[in-house]
């Protein structure tokens, strides 16, 4: 049994080059505020979404027909990995480059390409993810939010809820039941659906640490023209699956945390501390072998293969040890979390958030009955 | 892998199948003497494989896969560091002791099998290494707690010769792709009997929990499999300094959160000594202290990283790949 298979990295010859314009631009951007570092693809910040736009930077595996840049999947991963260890606000555009722009480019209508892609290309078009539901989590399966067909056009109502970046985004693709009566993942569709649509109103959901990333989405009879249907109708579970594989697969998964072990690397500095110099170790040494576990699902997908089994793995042990990471910090360093120092800061951002980070994007609970299928159990 | 790596990973694979924990040096060294397998790294010319790092990587994962009880992974790695075809090296993980010279006195220990051995690499109070002949040498027999001999060597004035590479790192690395090895196989005992066994009329695998651990146990796996890969690309360079010690911090981890999941989802049997699971638990939990524990390697990791700062910290980890 080898679990992961792991083949030697060939970086793109283009990385350095890349690394060196996203840390000028980070740089010249300003990026000062280590709470704001540790909250990077969460942070929406549209000025700097429109100079990444500018500089080549988001789309860059899209065809230059819709803005795209037509570069390759790990130029492009070595841009993510950048912008995400610098802990660059990348939070307006992140979604509609990691998935939403994509899945339009693979099963969206000519007029819905051209409507939306060349805009997120541009860093100026944001998207959200409309799939979880009050009653419907884990259990995606159970979405009640409803199309139903009116003449050409498509009625669709329901609420959706957790909806991040929903009240920066332009387009949300939501995961909707179009076939009256349809049980489970039979009958769903996706849908594209502009956010200033008649019908459709966002309500913020503030979070435990007083922030406001997600909301709750209410959709009362939004009308959808025909091309609003996205890829098949009746194929939306297929859909979605290969939807959350972009949504899982990326570096994000294990690198939302950086600022933290930087501070700590900064905070051993000054100290002759033994035990300080151990966590570190052990945490980069953790970041080295995660980063080497996701720069390979990357080439993977690179080469037209879909390691969705080993892209869950990562996501888990990315997930676990980011949420390691702040009680580990927190034992060792006599600091306090509310602040003033940086070092506290970030911790205290992280303890506050980190819960989050095996929730979103599926569970812990879920993503490990995805690895036990993998592995034949069930 | 490409076609030469495929051959080598099933002569080995079956070679080290037949092989197995219980092989005997009198009964079974012939075998590996005659496919030349000790002569992995050696270039052609030497009468070796000319092969790569990424070669030895799929070898010795196999040799942890098995459980091999044969020094294979040690006479490898001694014959690359001395460039030495003849005969059986080996290689030892402590020293205490003075080098005046080109002679030393003092003792070795960790000596993976010294005796019947004809050369020893063994980390040099000076820095890098020293060869010596064995037979210069007075060998204690000593035994990890699977078994494998790990002897001491007691030195008198021993004449040796001294090498640049460190023979530490090396053993490290190698016992990285061995513990990646073995979890595998542990996981895939583990998987193999949750389908088989039943409780409460059905197969262990149905429930959950034992889903979710064997989750977890197959990440961890898959995290040592990975480090171990990264290693061995980085030797490619020479040496890797930072990854060898990440790998080993980071699959040393991996091993207390895998062999207590292995013999979790095993119960009582995995517990005894006829049932093959502890040929691996054991090994790995002797080559977790085996060439630098955790504290070990973490003062040494620990240690660079905080001198470079952390302004430098992702650029120095971006430098190491591209
Ligand atoms: C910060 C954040 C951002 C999010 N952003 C979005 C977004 O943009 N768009 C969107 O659609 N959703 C979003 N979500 C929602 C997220 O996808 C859901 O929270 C997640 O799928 C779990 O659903 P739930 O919260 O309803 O929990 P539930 O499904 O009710 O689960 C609660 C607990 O029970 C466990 N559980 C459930 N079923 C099982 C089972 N079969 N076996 C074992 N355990 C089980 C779960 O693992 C979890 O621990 C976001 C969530 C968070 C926290």
């Amino acid at each position: 049994m080898q679990t992961f298979v792991t083949e030697p990295l060939d970086w793109p010859a283009t990385a350095p080059e890349l690394r060196n314009q996203v840390r000028t631009l980070v740089a010249e951007h300003g990026n000062a505020d280590p709470v704001a570092r540790a909250n990077s693809w969460a942070k929406p910040d549209p000025e700097f979404s429109r100079k990444l736009g500018a500089a080549g930077l988001i789309g860059m595996i899209w065809p230059k027909e819709f803005g795209g840049h037509e570069r390759s999947p790990l130029e492009r991963y070595v841009v993510l990995e950048e912008l995400l260890a610098a802990g660059a606000p990348v939070g307006a555009h992140w979604i509609a480059d990691r998935q939403t722009g994509s899945l339009l480019l693979r099963y969206g209508s000519e007029e819905e390409k051209r409507r939306w892609v060349p805009g997120m290309a541009r860093g100026e078009v944001y998207a959200c993810i409309g799939l979880s539901e009050p009653n419907s989590g884990s259990d995606l399966a159970s979405v009640r939010t409803s199309a139903r067909r009116d003449g050409d056009d498509w009625i669709v109502s329901g609420q959706k809820v957790w909806t991040t970046n929903a009240h920066n985004a332009h387009v949300m693709i939501a995961l909707v039941r179009s076939e009256a009566g349809s049980e489970r993942n039979q009958g769903l569709s996706q849908f594209v659906i502009p956010m200033d649509a008649p019908g459709l109103t966002v309500n913020p959901i503030i979070d435990l640490a007083g922030g406001h990333d997600f909301n709750e989405v209410f959709l009362e009879d939004v009308r959808l023209p025909s091309t609003a249907l996205l890829g098949t109708e009746g194929n939306g579970w297929k859909q979605v699956t290969a939807e959350l594989s972009l949504e899982r697969s990326g570096p994000e998964r294990y690198l939302s945390s950086m600022a933290l072990l930087v501070e700590l690397i900064r905070f051993a500095g000054d100290k002759d501390s033994e035990s300080l110099r151990a966590l570190v170790a052990r945490l980069a040494a953790e970041t080295w072998t995660l980063r080497l576990m996701s720069a390979s699902v990357a080439s993977k997908i690179a080469r037209g293969e879909d390691p969705a089994l080993e892209a869950t793995i990562v996501k888990d042990l990315g997930n676990s040890f980011e949420q390691a990471m702040p009680e580990l910090v927190q034992a060792a360093v006599d600091i306090d979390p509310a602040g003033p120092e940086a070092l506290g800061l970030v911790l205290g951002h992280l303890l506050q958030t980190s819960p989050s980070f095996s929730l979103r994007g599926g569970t812990r609970e879920i993503l490990k009955g995805i690895i036990a299928r993998g592995l034949g159990l069930r | 892998m490409n076609d030469e790596q495929r051959m080598l990973a099933d002569m080995a694979g079956d070679l080290f199948t037949n092989l197995g924990p219980d092989a005997a040096m009198k009964d079974h060294w012939s075998a590996i003497e005659e496919v030349a397998l000790t002569g992995l790294l050696l270039p052609e010319d030497k009468g070796g494989f000319g092969g790569s790092w990424g070669d030895a990587l799929i070898a010795f994962r196999l040799a942890g896969y098995h459980a091999l009880g044969l020094p294979v992974v040690e006479a490898v790695v001694a014959a690359a560091l001395t460039q030495r075809p003849e005969g059986r090296g080996t290689i030892a993980s402590r020293t205490e002791g003075t080098v005046s010279g080109v002679t030393f006195t003092g003792r070795i220990s960790g000596a993976c099998l010294a005796s019947g051995a004809d050369y020893i690499v063994a980390p040099c109070p000076e820095g890098g290494s020293m060869v010596l002949s064995v037979a210069d040498a007075k060998v204690e027999a000593h035994e990890n707690l699977a078994g494998e001999a790990r002897d001491g060597l007691v030195c008198t004035g021993t004449s040796v010769e001294r090498i640049e590479a460190d023979v530490f790192a090396f053993g490290a690395l190698a016992r990285v792709a061995q513990i990646a090895g073995a979890l595998d196989a542990a996981l895939e005992k583990a998987v193999n009997y949750a389908n088989e066994r039943q409780q409460f009329g059905r197969p262990l695998a149905k429930f959950q929990a034992v889903q979710q651990n064997l989750a977890t146990f197959a990440c961890e796996a898959a995290a040592a499999n990975c480090a171990a890969m990264g290693a061995a690309q980085a030797m490619s360079r020479g040496e890797a300094p930072f990854e060898i010690a990440a790998a080993k911090l980071r699959a040393n981890r991996a091993v207390g959160i895998g062999t207590a999941l292995a013999h979790q989802v095993h119960g009582a049997i995995g517990f005894t000594e006829e049932y093959p699971l502890h040929p691996l638990t054991r090994r790995l939990w002797a080559w977790r202290s085996e060439f630098g524990n955790d504290s070990v390697w973490a003062e040494k990791l620990g240690q660079t990283i905080v001198a470079r700062g952390a302004e430098n910290f992702w650029a120095d980890l971006t430098a190491l790949t591209g």
